[in-house]
């Protein structure tokens, strides 16, 4: 095992070393020479951001988390609209964050080789859906690639870049949660000189408003453009060394692949030990190579389309075989799952299905035993960690503002909020979402200043949000603004955290750190303040009483209140710590004065405390105790006491 | 070897993706193919975790099938049981004995099952071998308890079938971890292949 972050900068062509598909798009990057790289993080995106970040100052890149997925891909556009080398990476939500920018730049084309990496999330392991980035490619006629192993996820960064030049216009390198985090052996290839020797690339733009100026006149001569360079790419994808055709070419049966599903429908082959088969592997799922086509299906009486998600190639196989005059039967999503990941047992069965086998063992059955398992194994959903900031926030929030509060918050860890025993968490739908929502109920539910019926005193609903410190400066600055300007009558709580935590702890505005050194910090209660908040404090949330007052205080003031509850993340805290070799208290229960009331577990719920069944007293492990103190605030008996330290 | 497949299961935080990492790089070193699934974000968060360890000359896919496991290796009792449909018949199930009850169990909306229940079903409903050993004692007496992972994959190296030597995967641990840590690794690794050997009766 080595460090990624040196690895990717070994300059040792041929070496095949192990890297995570997220760190091996990286390396892709850097053999790709790329000069200029923003993004903001989001699972399962940010190992590569992150990677890049590490590495930045090493290779001559520059390297920013912009505060969204926009302003990243627009610093990216303008990179590569200089003619240098830029990539964006983001997940495929925050693709709908950059998709206003994203469908206009698609009109006008690049000059230094553009990649968006769009990370989906098939079965929805850390976000709200499950849309196919592929369907939306197609949508906007940007041609997309997509890996089917780790190697391939860094050969193909450096090929995109060339055919992004070659056609000026931008590629989608498209992974799944799978592809990225999937460790893989890797062969690594050639860096380039400016990057061994850390030269920065810096970019020429030339003033070209017909090109770069979007008014109505210049784009209806472009929107030709897009549609002619979309079929040259098809054309060339006929000689892309990531499609070919394997397997029986004698075959009467062929099965087509895109993507990480070959990897699946090449196992569920040999597992099903089936060798007359022919296979088409897709690299270039958008647009879907003709010529291949062609070769493929002669000779073929039925194709089956193993794709996870939408039948997006399903579709363009099917229109270029009707057009053909092809009669034969095509399956895919009649057979294939069209939601959640494709796996290989989904494969062997899809594939078993299509040849009319058995599957090689009895998955039915095991799935029959399984379900007495499923009845007795406890629920272990993620939790808050330990010592975080965000539960006594929401604890304080509760008996701030009465659990029959509104509560809408927003997309962080602090999501968690919403599994008991906390249940601080009403809505959420999106990043930033939280105070448009805010406001959105307050309107519903109790009405403005101005409006004769509006509601007060105890009719009045209360509402207080939730978000976090990098999901604030993401998204939540114009619905502030928003609620601001239209007299809402709401309290924001903003987590505040110290880090963008949930993606792996990567620094916003409100932490001021760069990858290239200090950045300029921004405070949240200064920009509240600025646009005109009625209310702003700032308070700790290790003070639960103090939290409280705040929000009691804040709830008191008519318009929109800001509270920024301001501690830093303990995981992060803690990782630091442990590396200096600093200590933290460790509290314990004094079992004399526990009375087994469960206030710490039912209304505090930190996973450091558990409930002793034998003693029925709370007890607390303590490998897993931060020391926050928390549980020592909120229990009434005083039964909590930091006893010794922790490393 | 066509193809060898590990399961790890644990708790998030346990350093599961690191074991399965140095697995993987073991794997890599003696010249196999190699494959790690793992999902990072949330999952982390204390929540349950599975990981995904293959090799061989035959691999493609990150996640072993069901019924495909050789191995689960466990840092946490129930959550070896959470994921047995992984394991083939005749596998074996190697799990660290202590339990973290999950809040809901405290909060009394659920119950742990003992031991006694999981072996149970492991052994007679998925003809698998049970062998729960306290291995974070053993990584405290090796002088660390976040070497509980460096004890599992030391017991794991044991397994009768398991294609790397002992002595390579124990190479390959003592060049990754931070040269303060080797000897206590070293120790932790021993322990654990010593208490392997004993369950297994070797």
């Amino acid at each position: 095992m080595a460090k990624v972050t040196e690895v990717v900068l070994w300059d040792r062509p041929g070496e095949r070393v192990l890297l995570l598909g997220n760190h091996a798009i990286a390396r892709g990057a850097l053999e790709g020479n790329i000069a200029v790289f923003a993004a903001y993080p989001g699972t399962p995106s940010s190992e590569l951001t992150d990677t890049m970040a590490a590495v930045a100052k090493k290779a001559g890149v520059y390297m920013e988390y912009s505060t969204n997925e926009k302003v990243a891909f627009e610093t990216a556009l303008a990179a590569a609209w200089s003619g240098v080398r830029a990539m964006t990476a983001m997940k495929h939500v925050g693709l709908n964050v950059a998709m206003d920018s994203f469908m206009t730049a698609s009109y006008m084309g690049v000059d230094g080789g553009l990649i968006v990496m769009v990370a989906d999330d098939p079965s929805m392991w850390s976000s709200q859906n499950e849309q196919d980035t592929r369907a939306i490619a197609k949508n906007t006629g940007v041609p997309v690639l997509e890996p089917s192993s780790v190697q391939e996820a860094k050969d193909m960064v450096k090929y995109a870049f060339e055919v992004s030049e070659k056609y000026g216009q931008m590629v989608i390198l498209r992974t799944t949660t799978r592809s990225s985090h999937m460790r893989g052996d890797v062969v690594l290839g050639e860096l380039p000189e400016e990057i061994k020797n850390a030269k920065r690339k810096f970019g020429n733009f030339k003033k070209n408003p017909e090109r770069y100026v979007d008014i109505p006149a210049f784009q209806r001569k472009k929107h030709p453009w897009l549609l002619e360079t979309i079929e040259k790419f098809r054309e060339e994808f006929n000689e892309s060394p990531f499609n070919w055709i394997e397997g029986d070419e004698n075959a009467k049966v062929g099965i087509i692949a895109p993507g990480l599903s070959y990897a699946y429908v090449k196992e569920a082959l040999a597992w099903l030990g089936v060798e007359n088969v022919k296979l088409l592997k897709l690299g270039t799922p958008y647009p879907v190579p003709y010529g291949l086509l062609e070769k493929f299906f002669d000779g073929l009486e039925r194709v089956l389309i193993v794709e996870e998600l939408e039948p997006v190639v399903e579709e363009q196989v099917k229109v270029w075989a009707y057009d053909k005059g092809l009669r034969i039967p095509i399956h895919g999503k009649d057979i294939v799952p069209r939601v959640y990941e494709m796996t290989t047992r989904r494969a062997v069965e899809t594939v078993a299905k299509f040849l009319g086998l058995e599957t090689p063992i009895n998955f039915e059955e095991i799935d029959r035993k399984y379900e007495k398992v499923s009845k007795i194994v406890p629920p272990r959903p993620p939790s808050l960690c330990p010592a975080c900031p965000h539960r006594n926030t929401f604890y304080a929030i509760r008996r701030a503002a009465s659990p029959r509060a509104i509560f809408p918050s927003d997309i962080g860890c602090y999501t968690l909020g919403v599994l008991p025993p906390l249940k601080t968490v009403d809505t959420t739908i999106a990043m930033g979402g939280s105070i448009g929502m805010a406001h959105g109920l307050d309107v519903a539910l109790n009405g403005v200043p101005g409006e004769e019926e509006r509601k007060t005193g105890k009719e009045k609903k209360i509402i207080v949000a939730t978000i976090g410190d990098s999901t604030f400066f993401h998204t939540g600055l114009p619905a502030l603004a928003n609620a601001i300007y239209n007299r809402s009558n709401v309290v924001i709580v903003v987590l505040d955290n110290l880090v963008t935590a949930m993606t792996g702890d990567q620094p916003n505005p409100g932490t001021g750190d760069t990858p290239h050194g200090p950045g300029k910090r921004i405070l949240i209660e200064e920009v509240a303040k600025a646009m005109g908040a009625d209310f702003v404090k700032v308070v700790d949330p290790y003070d639960i009483k103090a939290t409280e007052r705040a929000i009691k205080e804040a709830l008191a003031v008519e318009g929109v209140s800001v509270v920024v509850s301001r501690q830093p993340c303990a995981l992060y805290r803690i990782g630091q710590m442990r590396r200096k070799g600093e200590k933290w208290p460790i509290y314990h229960v004094i079992e004399d004065k526990c009375t087994g009331c469960k206030i710490c577990i039912n209304a505090y719920g930190c996973p450091a405390i558990y409930w002793d069944a034998e003693t029925k007293k709370a007890k607390i492990d303590p490998t897993m105790c931060w020391g926050c103190g928390g549980c020592a605030q909120v229990c009434p008996f005083d039964a909590f006491e930091p006893m010794e330290e922790g490393e | 070897m066509r193809e060898y497949n590990i399961v790890i299961t644990g708790v998030g935080g346990q350093g599961i993706l690191t074991a399965a990492n140095l697995l993987g790089w073991a794997a890599l070193r003696a010249g196999y193919k190699v494959r790690v699934g793992e999902v990072h974000g949330m999952s982390q968060r204390f929540g349950s975790v599975i990981a995904y360890v293959r090799f061989g000359e035959d691999v493609y896919g990150a996640m072993v099938p069901e019924g495909k496991a050789d191995v689960v290796l466990s840092f946490e009792p129930v959550e070896a049981l959470r994921y047995i449909n992984y394991l083939k018949k005749g596998g074996l199930v190697f799990t660290n004995a202590r339990p973290i009850p999950p809040v809901q169990v405290s909060m009394g909306l659920a119950t742990y099952p003992t031991l006694e229940e999981m072996r149970k079903i492991i052994e007679e409903d998925f003809g698998g071998k049970f062998m729960a050993f306290d291995a974070e004692e053993l990584a405290l007496k090796a002088g660390n308890i976040v070497t509980t992972n460096v004890v599992l994959i030391g017991a794991l190296t044991q397994t009768p079938g398991f294609p790397l030597s002992a002595e390579h995967v124990r190479e390959v641990i003592k060049v990754s971890v931070p040269p303060k840590t080797i000897e206590v690794n070293m120790k932790a690794f021993d322990l654990g292949v010593e208490a392997a050997k004993e369950m297994l009766g070797l």
